[in-house]
């Protein structure tokens, strides 16, 4: 009787085992676990999520003369992401990302496919072109903001105190800085580009020109895709540039949203307003890109 | 880069019989070498404008119409050997250090780490520390003649540029590999822009007055510091973070691994105000820790590595269990040293950020004296333009730690900036 008992148990023990030991986790390793995510955990909580929501929950709140703030429900969301001060500084990003982003992409690829071949001191060139990483942006924004300079500077024309330059004038740096970057990024490309596949083509009679378009391309679109996120993240981060070459001005015709955000930084309520505005548009920015690009990009599989 | 031309052109018209092809050959080839000088011209114009403005008193400059090469230079009285212990000792160690590598380059080996002992040859050895000896002693004169304008300095120069140039065509030369000749042109051309770089980086005064001038010392201190605490810090909480998503088993951990993932929707732009506020009320303005907590772990870094956990082999992981072995072991012992490459080009790229930032402190900085390296070099920018030449000079003497890194980790670096980009 016993016995029966007991092995009918253990049978009952062996058929419902396998469902419960996928839920049940060791608590030594779950220790473990929470001991190895603690760092990450709190900084991701106390420096990312907390002052999001912070932002998300204070865009309700309009600052008053006295110095306080009053809570206005959503009017200042409506006010400040419907109104000028927003559109301005969306239109000046998007226009520095237009600015740096295309030229960005056609330098670093016409630098890439002329230093990607087996040429006696290629190595020489190839260090050059990669040159620029070593200038921060506070570095390049100096160097550009004396050669743009009216009086010291190579040029005579001031594009930095003409509004509808000014903004192209802090993009320089931009342009100028990244090209070490793309160069870098297309050349990994093409290198990764079976050399079987270019001779196929060769024999095939393709010219050079007609080579790079319809092939190499093609081929290395996954990389000029990343690229292109890169270069518009930068491009929609773009601070320094800014802050060094133009100050924003003149008269606020190269504010762009970060730097809207910056210049806002003591006031919580239209500041959180503008972040909420910008982690919006970074969103979507995102989403579109990879929505858009990802259906002509050519995946090797 | 010449000689190098010559060989091509030489090696294809002996290689080819044919002379209507080998001449379109080398057409072709000296087009190639046409397009990337060019381009190179392009990508450096910036650097030698700025170089251009920072060797010449702006007031001078203006005067002379501003040409393309520097006017009046103030030069030091100066040897080798004076200026302090210090930036005598700092100086011979780059150049060095800098004879080193070009004998590296011009060996057939690749890395002094791994092949020291076939690259270090006799030969070898006498070029980089000749080289050293003779550019040490022989741009004295140089000095002496530039800061006297006696007119003797082209002459000067020269010998400079022809003493360095014998010691490393000793070097350079390797019997079946280089020959004579194009030991002789290369060994020139390294000279030239050895002895013409020494000459204008040591004798100049203009790079001296920036970094007494500015507190430049200071800053690239404090973002050296930040720089290494930040990437240690990214470093060990990535490593912990992605080893826990991989190797150990707890629950929720889909949603906390999206939740980290997340955070890459929150840059530091969108959450500026905010954080700026926490700095405010934690009292943390002009602080290092200010500087640092905030970046102490990051997404990316959790990504990288943790993709590089996944490819251990699982009868590793097996087999470290069965020998008894905790995961503490197998951490240390398996998991970061099979994955050192992306674990170095994540520290790579996580320095190269942290030292290159800028709108965090300009925004937590209040005080000069806490000012990072980037924002000093704002901080610089004075409204008179007497002073254009000193301010440029130091975003120039800015950029060398980097520039150093740069060259001495290219392969990491690569590997790092590329490593979403190819597989």
């Amino acid at each position: 009787m016993t016995d029966l008992t007991v092995s009918a148990s253990t049978q009952d023990a062996a058929d419902v085992a396998p469902k419960r030991r996928r839920r049940r986790y060791r608590p030594g390793e779950v220790g473990l676990a929470a001991l190895f995510l603690l760092p990450s955990a709190l900084v991701f909580g106390i420096f990312f999520y907390l002052p999001f929501f912070k932002l998300v929950s204070w865009g309700r709140f309009e600052s008053t003369r006295g110095g306080g703030y009053r809570d206005v429900g959503m009017a200042q969301y409506r006010e400040v992401l419907f109104g000028e001060p927003f559109k301005d500084g969306l239109i000046h990003s998007i226009t520095f990302v237009l600015y740096t982003v295309p030229a960005g992409l056609v330098l670093g690829i016409l630098l890439a496919v002329a230093a990607h071949r087996q040429l006696k001191g290629i190595k020489v060139f190839q260090a050059i072109f990669s040159s620029t990483l070593a200038s921060s942006v506070a570095v390049s924004s100096v160097m550009f903001l004396f050669i743009l300079n009216p009086v010291v500077g190579l040029f005579k024309v001031d594009w930095i105190n003409e509004r509808g330059w000014s903004l192209f004038a802090a993009a320089l740096p931009s342009i100028w800085q990244n090209l070490g970057l793309a160069f870098v990024i297309v050349l990994a490309g093409l290198q990764a580009v079976p050399e079987e596949v270019m001779e196929a083509a060769r024999l095939d009679g393709y010219g050079s020109f007609r080579r790079l378009v319809r092939i190499t391309l093609p081929l290395i679109s996954p990389v000029l895709l990343f690229l292109t996120v890169v270069l518009v993240v930068f491009g929609f981060q773009a601070f320094a540039q800014i802050d060094i070459i133009t100050g924003g001005g003149p008269a606020g015709s190269s504010e762009t949203l970060v730097f809207k955000i910056f210049r806002e930084n003591q006031n919580y309520g239209a500041g959180a307003v503008l972040s909420v505005g910008l982690f919006v548009v970074t969103f979507v920015v995102t989403a579109l890109q990879f929505a858009i690009l990802d259906r002509r990009v050519h995946y090797d599989n | 880069m010449t000689t190098e031309l010559l060989d091509d052109v030489v090696e294809t018209v002996l290689a080819d019989g044919q002379v209507r092809s080998s001449l379109r050959r080398i057409v072709g080839v000296i087009g190639q070498y046409a397009l990337l000088c060019v381009l190179s011209v392009v990508v450096l114009a910036p650097l030698f404008m700025t170089l251009i403005q920072a060797l010449s008193p702006p007031l001078a400059y203006i005067d002379a119409g501003k040409p393309l090469h520097p006017v009046e230079v103030a030069w030091k009285d100066r040897t080798w050997f004076t200026g302090g212990a210090w930036s005598v000792l700092l100086r011979t160690a780059v150049i060095l250090a800098a004879f080193a590598w070009l004998q590296r380059v011009g060996s057939p080996h690749g890395s002094w780490l791994r092949h020291a002992r076939e690259i270090a040859t006799v030969r070898r050895l006498v070029a980089i520390v000749g080289g050293t000896v003779t550019l040490t002693v022989l741009l004295g004169p140089v000095f002496g003649s530039l800061h006297a304008a006696d007119g003797r300095t082209a002459g000067l120069f020269f010998l400079a540029v022809a003493g360095v140039a014998v010691t490393q065509t000793i070097g350079f030369h390797e019997p079946g590999h280089r020959s004579v000749p194009v030991a002789i042109l290369d060994a020139l051309a390294v000279s030239v822009v050895a002895v013409a770089a020494a000459m204008v980086f040591v004798g100049a005064t203009v790079w001296t007055q920036s970094w007494a001038s500015s507190g430049l010392g200071e800053a690239m201190l404090r973002s050296l510091t930040m720089s290494v605490l930040i990437t240690v810090a990214q470093v060990v909480t990535a490593i912990l973070a992605a080893y826990a998503f991989v190797f150990l088993d707890f629950p929720f951990k889909r949603i906390l691994f999206a939740a980290a993932l997340a955070t890459l929707l929150l840059p530091l732009e969108v959450t500026l105000v905010g954080n700026i506020a926490l700095i405010r009320q934690l009292g943390w303005i002009d602080s290092m820790q200010g500087l640092v907590l905030p970046f102490a772990a990051s997404a990316m870094g959790i990504f990288l590595i943790r993709q590089g956990f996944r490819g251990i082999p699982k009868d590793i992981q097996d087999a470290v269990r069965i020998d008894g072995h905790g995961h503490l072991t197998f951490l240390t012992r398996f998991a970061i040293p099979l994955n050192r490459p992306v674990i170095a080009s994540f520290t790579v790229i996580s320095a190269l950020a942290a030292w290159n930032q800028y709108l965090w402190p300009r925004s937590i900085i209040e005080t000069d004296a806490s000012n990072t390296l980037q924002i000093a070099l704002r901080s610089n920018i004075s409204e008179n333009i007497a002073q254009a030449n000193v301010t440029v000079a130091a975003a120039l003497v800015s950029a060398v730690p980097v520039a150093v890194m740069l060259v001495a980790f290219q392969r990491h670096i690569i590997r790092g900036l590329t490593a979403g980009a190819v597989k």
